[in-house]
């Protein structure tokens, strides 16, 4: 994930770990930290893919930095109709098929849903975030952040299948050099049901 | 000034247009079956037989050809035809089952709008999901969407309001749905003479079943019909569909020609759940009534209530799938006698197996079982019952090309 670092030598790491009610890994949990004492490193502004590949957006969940331009490529064989009407993006990518139009610039800091209007179990979530340092869970739960200054941080979560309330998602950690500080999130309600869309034959059902 | 608008014109229209390789699409299927039936003489030939082919009509035949295009004439604006043949003698070889022009613009908020406008099917079916308004899990729909793809087709316009949770967290979605139509005051002919079938012959726009030919799209009341039905669907896993239909003709309509206008209502309900990646199951049931002959008529006046009802489980793993139906259907004539009261009773086993050998080729085999009895039938039989069945064994070939 895009992470703006500090200065080796003087680094200390973060380590972020989200598990259900079960003590499982939560993967694909959007972490966002940021100083509570400093004004953090200004991201750079990279760019991201959001690809299109059996009927679903891949990845589910993206996160990126204000101002991070977004490729949105179909790689089905069915043509797609890309759009969003939430506020922080609102956009439209009339019907395609591959790579046919210009990366779409996300200049707003907020939740971006994504659907295509053919296909309207396609769901996809774009996370666009001022804050220095963010990144996912990975498949064990687990985020790790290096090369942070000794400080304290905010951290706060979001996936769109984390039903807890959000001010039990934000906690704040303290980070020392040389030092890795984790933060471990249990959650205290299920997950929201995440199945997988039913792979069809070909074109065959609609 | 003039110049300026013609600019912005041709810019509009430059925005608006689909962009090149997608601007048509056409899904089509050549299905040719081997059979073996027994039973009575189907309707399609004259007789009372409940379903498409019989004792007479075996060995080789053409199931269906069918060609399903859609034109794409602006980014959110396309157009549908479904072209059929059925190889029996229908009145046109190849005919129309539906044209209909769909608009989906973009949803600005979290309803999205949908219309429809045209001849199309109107949205009950859970089986009939594939192009063409083909049956995916058979060969043969149920008794209910049989009946549904013999005498209904929406000859109109429908309004959708689709609330797409996904932006409020909620991984699902609603619709509403309404329709205003016309030209389908025969719809209920067919159940009222013969009562329910089980066959894949849907009818066409221009065409008829049966000998003679029953034909279903004619506005003969200049009355639009009506229905409204809502849809829920959650996650990708479960489907739940209800609708109110009211053809709001006048029964004591008619025509010159002696067609007369059958007021015909029902509501449906169906549900189609997907536990997991290999199963699905589907319920439907269908409740309603027709009528024909004038209010005043009293105990002349024709009145016929309905019932019909299916539960499917179908398993699908790789290139097989198998599936299993049950369906209970019945009619109940209340007025009107001029004979045997056309009470049909009945059920039907059907299970089938298809095996998909690429993109193209698919290989499927279906056996059915009708049980039924029909009053009428002793004037031609000598007895209400009859027992049917239709083994058939279809190779299909499935094309699409785009341009």
């Amino acid at each position: 994930m895009a992470l703006a670092g500090a200065s080796a030598g003087q680094a200390g790491e973060l380590a972020v770990t989200v598990t259900d009610r079960v003590g499982a890994g939560v993967s694909e949990v959007v972490v966002i930290v940021t100083p509570l004492d400093a004004r953090g490193p200004t991201p750079k502004q990279v760019s991201a893919v959001m690809d299109q590949r059996s009927l679903t957006f891949a990845p589910t969940v993206l996160v990126v930095s204000t101002g991070t331009i977004v490729d949105f490529p179909n790689n089905d064989s069915v043509s797609h109709q890309v759009y969003s009407f939430s506020p922080a993006k609102k956009f439209q990518l009339p019907l395609y098929k591959g790579v046919n139009h210009a990366p779409v610039t996300f200049e707003r800091e907020g939740l971006v849903v994504l659907g295509c209007n053919i296909h309207d179990a396609m769901v996809g979530y774009i996370y666009v975030t001022d804050a220095p340092f963010f990144g996912k869970t990975d498949a064990a739960g687990t985020l790790r952040l290096p090369n942070l200054k000794e400080g304290d941080y905010r951290i706060r979560l979001w996936s769109p299948f984390v039903a807890d309330n959000a001010e039990t998602l934000t906690r704040n950690v303290h980070v020392d050099e040389h030092d890795t500080a984790s933060s471990r999130v249990e959650l205290s309600r299920g997950l929201r049901d995440q199945p997988e869309p039913r792979p069809r034959r070909k074109n065959w059902e609609y | 000034m003039k110049a300026r608008l013609a600019v912005c014109a041709v810019a509009w229209l430059y925005a608006g247009a689909a962009p090149a390789g997608d601007q048509l699409n056409v899904d089509g299927a050549l299905d040719v079956r081997f059979l073996h039936a027994t039973g009575d003489p189907s309707f399609l030939d004259g007789g009372l037989g409940t379903l498409r082919f019989d004792p007479d009509h075996e060995g080789l035949r053409l199931g269906r050809a069918f060609m399903a295009a859609r034109l794409r004439l602006a980014d959110t604006v396309t157009v549908h035809g479904v072209v059929d043949a059925y190889g029996d003698h229908d009145r046109n070889p190849a005919d129309l089952s539906e044209f209909f022009a769909d608009v989906r613009p973009y949803p600005t908020n979290s309803l999205r709008w949908r219309a429809r406008i045209g001849a199309f099917h109107m949205p009950i079916s859970l089986e009939n999901r594939g192009p063409g308004w083909s049956d995916v899990y058979s060969i043969t729909p149920s008794a209910l969407n049989t009946w549904l793809g013999e005498e209904f087709r929406t000859i109109g316009a429908e309004l959708e309001g689709r609330w797409l949770g996904a932006s409020s967290g909620y991984f699902g979605d609603v619709a509403l749905v309404a329709a205003a139509y016309a030209w389908n005051d025969p719809a209920g002919v067919l159940i009222a003479v013969r009562g329910f079938a089980l066959t894949d012959r849907a009818s066409t726009l221009f065409g008829g079943l049966g000998r003679p030919p029953i034909t279903f799209y004619h506005e003969i009341d200049r009355k639009p019909g009506a229905y409204a039905g809502l849809t829920w669907r959650h996650h990708d896993r479960l489907e739940i569909r209800a609708l109110r239909y009211d053809n709001r003709a006048d029964p004591g309509a008619s025509t010159q020609a002696g067609g007369g206008a059958w007021r015909t209502r029902f509501s449906s309900f169906g549900a189609r759940v997907e536990p997991d990646a290999h199963w699905t199951l589907i319920a439907q049931y269908i409740d309603g009534d027709t009528t024909i002959g004038p209010d005043w008529a009293g105990e002349d006046q024709f009145v016929m209530t309905y019932h019909a009802a299916f539960a499917l489980a179908s398993f699908e793993s790789g290139k097989e799938r198998f599936t299993a139906r049950f369906d209970r259907f019945g009619t109940h004539q209340s007025s009107g006698f001029y004979g045997p009261p056309s009470n049909q009773s009945g059920h039907a086993w059907t299970t089938s197996w298809s095996h998909d050998f690429d993109d193209h080729w698919q290989l499927v085999a279906e056996w059915i079982r009708v049980t039924s009895a029909f009053p009428p039938r002793v004037v031609l039989a000598g007895s209400s019952g009859s027992v049917g069945t239709q083994t058939q064994v279809a190779v299909r070939y499935r094309f699409q090309f785009g341009a």
